[in-house]
């Protein structure tokens, strides 16, 4: 410790060269709270949590609280991510994929002591479809209430109404309500919504101990988890604290106010995993990175534009945006996407055969101006703008950086006549089943963000509803193998690269469990552990 | 007196409609759809219908405003679709730990500003002077996320001082809510503790946001100092042998507190607005932050329960100067 007048004479010093100080302060003393019941680990993260209730939303900070509340019939574990029986020990799936029976484990008990028997799942999945929001998009096409059958306390069958080969990679998301609690709380009709937002109804490893809107969220360890702990050492309690800025979460791992953090910023990665006693999670992810193209409307609805300026984007610079921590697609479906195949003529950079590709548009001698429009402050996206625009300098395209806020983006992408010629997208699929992917480039996504391509391929599309309502993994597997070869041809974006996915945490901090299905800055605090040195 | 008050609450409500009527305009004219927003990316046409129907957001504009003033007469100021809170809740909420801030911030302002400024024009162009005019310009220059982020780095994590973000620290409880200030309602409560926690998490955020109102107190109260010492009443006061502090604390500081007034009401308003970039810095959960996440996800009623409030804070602000100023001021009182 110095001494006050010592730490005096520092303070010019430090505020002249804020950042360096930062960097050769001494290690703090530990950052997880000491209780009398155990530690309690905190979790530095910048997005709030308005609200919890699992059939209104889920986002990455959403849906890591409501995984540690509640618990689902199967959930996602591991890299390559694996679907793990949970609530129910076991399924079994008609030869059609319409029928889908689900046998549940007999222990699972809510917070409140009430067993999580059928009709509690069957209540949740109709709460869900019902309120029309959250995940109810996952399966409203295929499921409705009357479809799902309680067979007996501990078996629940599901009747869809059409095969749907990926209904299983949806249910981690469908979360089990107590159907006691949310009824006790409902109000003029309205499913507890209202309630449901900043309390919770579940039977996970967590329950909640304070919500303290816009500051943190706290968890208390349910002391008999149903399921058991993996470790011992398992925290008792979580602390979700708001640290909206990457530089307080930097501020924060290093001063000792946190015991991991998400979302620092790909230059404070590389300065905080020298420094001793923290430790970086980096782990290759499925959020994509793509120039999506209008491929409907304007100069880019020629594919030979498309190709030419696919083959001129110098792809390492992707790669540079992100101090080498990303990984360039070699597919439309990201390595951790069921039925991944890496697509051998994928566009690298090759000079000759964007002019070449040029040379049959009608913009042979350049003389183009396209827009790139990006999210307004988000600074990867805007490097990888002056990639484009120093790229296609060299093809006579002239771009021209559009940043926009996203919420303009999106209503931009809202109909092909004002889809940009080019957008950044950013795309994390929501399962690992390929449909996923696959259905992003089907007409149905048309109008969404992600389907800002306004791709017209009727060929593409009938083998994406082929390999839906296909039920045997053996046929469906070369239709995707198919898929992502008729995808990369058309061309509807240049395909980017795959950021990582990165965390720091203190080296206390034991038990990381990545798996790439989880969101951005998601992750399973059921498997964290505290360790102190 | 009554009359004059009488007639600036009618102004005041006449004002606060237009400025209803314009941010309505404003927010609704912005492309982009809330409803698509909140049902999130992937979700299908019929999805965002029912939440556009569910907020109404799909009827058209004149009743949408219509319902909205009619809602506000009943004290109904919407929901949100992104928090999916009535807006009513939400600034309930966020608006003390705003007006908790703003209101330390410019004590801070007042305490310092006041007789810094009385000595910059007592010592008028000695090196205090200069320093303190250095310091008013550097005040309204220096950027304000600049400022948090260097005061954080210097106090919080290298010094350690004082604590790096948030209202409290995370293991202490909030008092039992009775103002919703945590300073007073842990007073009120008897918790020492809490009230040392809260006071050490509000000194950084209300010194960074208070620069460019301290700047500006000392600008004005100095010149205002400065011409108010050159009066024939102040020459009569020393000559009659009155001591220097009465004489500049007393009568001087009467006169020229009049024009600082002013200012601090008008800064006190514009703060309270403008308190977003120390609030992200500091994760202080108040108003600014919610109305910056709101107008991101272009959520019409909270930016325009915002706006609403943050008018009535500056329409206040100012009805209070010119109330303070009656009190202080007899030739204004004769005037209204």
């Amino acid at each position: 410790m110095n001494s006050v007048p010592a730490r005096m004479k520092a303070l010019p010093l430090a505020l002249a060269l804020a950042t360096a100080a930062s960097l050769t302060m001494n290690a703090p003393a530990q950052a997880f709270e000491k209780t009398s019941q155990g530690n309690v680990l905190v979790f530095g993260g910048r997005q709030p949590v308005p609200n919890l209730d699992p059939s209104q939303k889920y986002d990455w900070s959403t849906r890591m609280l409501q995984q540690s509340v509640y618990d689902a019939l199967v959930k996602y574990e591991g890299d390559p991510a694996e679907i793990k029986p949970w609530l129910a020990k076991s399924w079994d799936e008609s030869a059609d994929a319409k029928t889908w029976t689900f046998h549940l484990v007999d222990n699972a008990k809510f917070h409140n002591g009430d067993p999580v028997d059928a009709e509690a799942i069957k209540y949740s999945f109709t709460r869900t479809l019902k309120i029309g929001k959250g995940p109810s998009w996952m399966l409203s096409s295929v499921l409705a209430p009357d479809g799902i059958e309680v067979v007996d306390p501990h078996t629940i069958r599901f009747h869809l109404k059409e095969a749907y080969a990926p209904f299983l990679s949806f249910l981690p998301w469908w979360y089990i309500m107590d159907p006691k609690q949310v009824k006790e709380h409902e109000k003029n009709g309205d499913m507890s919504q209202a309630w449901m937002m900043e309390h919770a109804a579940g039977s996970g490893p967590f329950k909640i101990a304070r919500w303290q809107q816009g500051t943190l969220y706290g968890l208390a360890a349910t002391d008999n988890y149903w399921k058991g702990w993996p470790h011992k050492t398992h925290p008792v309690g979580i602390i979700y604290k708001l640290m909206r800025e990457a530089a307080t979460q930097r501020a924060a791992l290093v001063r000792g106010d946190a015991d991991i953090v998400e979302g620092l910023s790909p230059d404070d990665y590389q300065v905080v995993k020298s420094m001793p006693g923290i430790a970086i999670e980096n782990h290759p992810g499925m959020t994509t990175f793509g120039v999506m193209f209008n491929t409907a409307k304007g100069p880019t609805s020629d594919i030979n534009l498309r190709k030419a300026i696919a083959y001129a984007v110098d792809y390492d610079a992707f790669l540079k945006v992100y101090n080498g921590a990303a990984t360039l697609e070699d597919s439309p479906f990201p390595a951790a996407i069921k039925g991944h195949v890496a697509i051998k003529d994928i566009p690298r950079k090759d000079m000759a055969k964007a002019k070449a590709y040029l040379a049959k548009t009608k913009y042979a001698k350049g003389g183009l101006t396209l827009d790139y429009v990006y999210v307004q402050g988000l600074e990867e996206e805007r490097k990888i703008g002056l990639i484009l625009l120093d790229d296609l300098k060299k093809l006579g395209i002239k771009v021209q950086l559009r940043p926009m806020t996203w919420p303009n983006m999106t209503a931009l992408a809202e109909k092909a006549d004002t889809s940009p010629e080019m957008m950044a997208v950013f795309t994390t699929p929501v399962a690992t089943d390929p449909d996923a992917v696959a259905f992003q480039y089907a007409k149905e996504s048309w109008g969404k963000y992600y389907g800002s391509h306004y791709l017209d391929d009727p060929e593409l599309e009938k083998m994406i509803i082929e390999a839906r309502q296909t039920a045997d993994w053996a046929k469906r597997a070369p239709i995707y193998a198919k898929i992502q070869q008729r995808i990369v041809d058309d061309q509807p974006e240049v395909f980017g690269m795959l950021a990582n996915r990165r965390w720091a945490r203190r080296d206390w901090v034991h038990g990381f469990k990545f798996s790439p299905v989880h969101f951005t800055g998601e992750v399973d605090l059921y498997q964290l552990e505290i360790v102190p040195k | 007196m009554a009359l004059f008050i009488g007639k600036r609450m009618a102004f005041l409500v006449v004002m606060l409609f237009g400025l209803l009527i314009i941010t309505f305009l404003i927010s609704h004219v912005a492309p982009g759809d809330p409803a698509s927003l909140a049902a999130g990316p992937d979700a299908p046409p019929e999805m965002v219908e029912h939440i556009r129907h569910e907020f109404g957001l799909d009827r058209p504009l004149p009743v949408q405003l219509g319902l909205y003033v009619m809602g506000i007469l009943h004290g109904n100021l919407g929901q949100s679709v992104r928090t999916g809170h009535s807006v009513l809740q939400d600034l309930g909420d966020f608006f003390p730990a705003t007006f908790e801030l703003v209101t330390v911030s410019m004590l801070i302002a007042v305490v310092l500003g006041i007789p810094l400024g009385m000595l910059s024009a007592l010592k008028q162009n000695s090196w205090f002077d200069h320093a303190a005019r250095i310091a008013s310009v550097s005040g309204v220059a220096v950027p304000m996320f600049w400022l948090g982020l260097m005061l954080q780095l210097g106090f919080a994590l290298y010094l350690g001082w004082l604590p790096l973000s948030g209202r409290l620290g995370i293991m202490s409880a909030p008092p039992d809510p009775v103002t919703h200030l945590y300073l007073i309602d842990s007073l009120l409560a008897g918790q020492w503790d809490v009230f040392k926690d809260a006071l050490a998490h509000i000194i950084l955020p209300a010194v960074s946001l208070c620069f460019p109102a301290l700047a500006s107190i000392i600008r004005v109260n100095r010149a205002e100092m400065i011409e108010a010492l050159g009066q024939d009443y102040i020459v009569n006061a020393r000559a009659q042998g009155i001591g220097t502090f009465r004489t500049v604390a007393i009568y001087a500081l009467k006169n020229a507190f009049l024009p600082t007034l002013a200012m601090i009401g008008l800064r006190y308003g514009w703060m309270l607005g403008g308190t977003v970039l120390v609030e992200t810095v500091f994760d202080w959960p108040g108003i600014g932050l919610y109305a910056t996440q709101s107008a991101i996800a272009q959520d019409f009623q909270p930016i325009m329960g915002v706006t609403l409030l943050i008018g009535v804070n500056f329409m206040v602000a100012n009805l209070l100067v010119d109330l303070a100023y009656l009190w202080l001021d007899p030739r204004t009182r004769q005037a209204a």
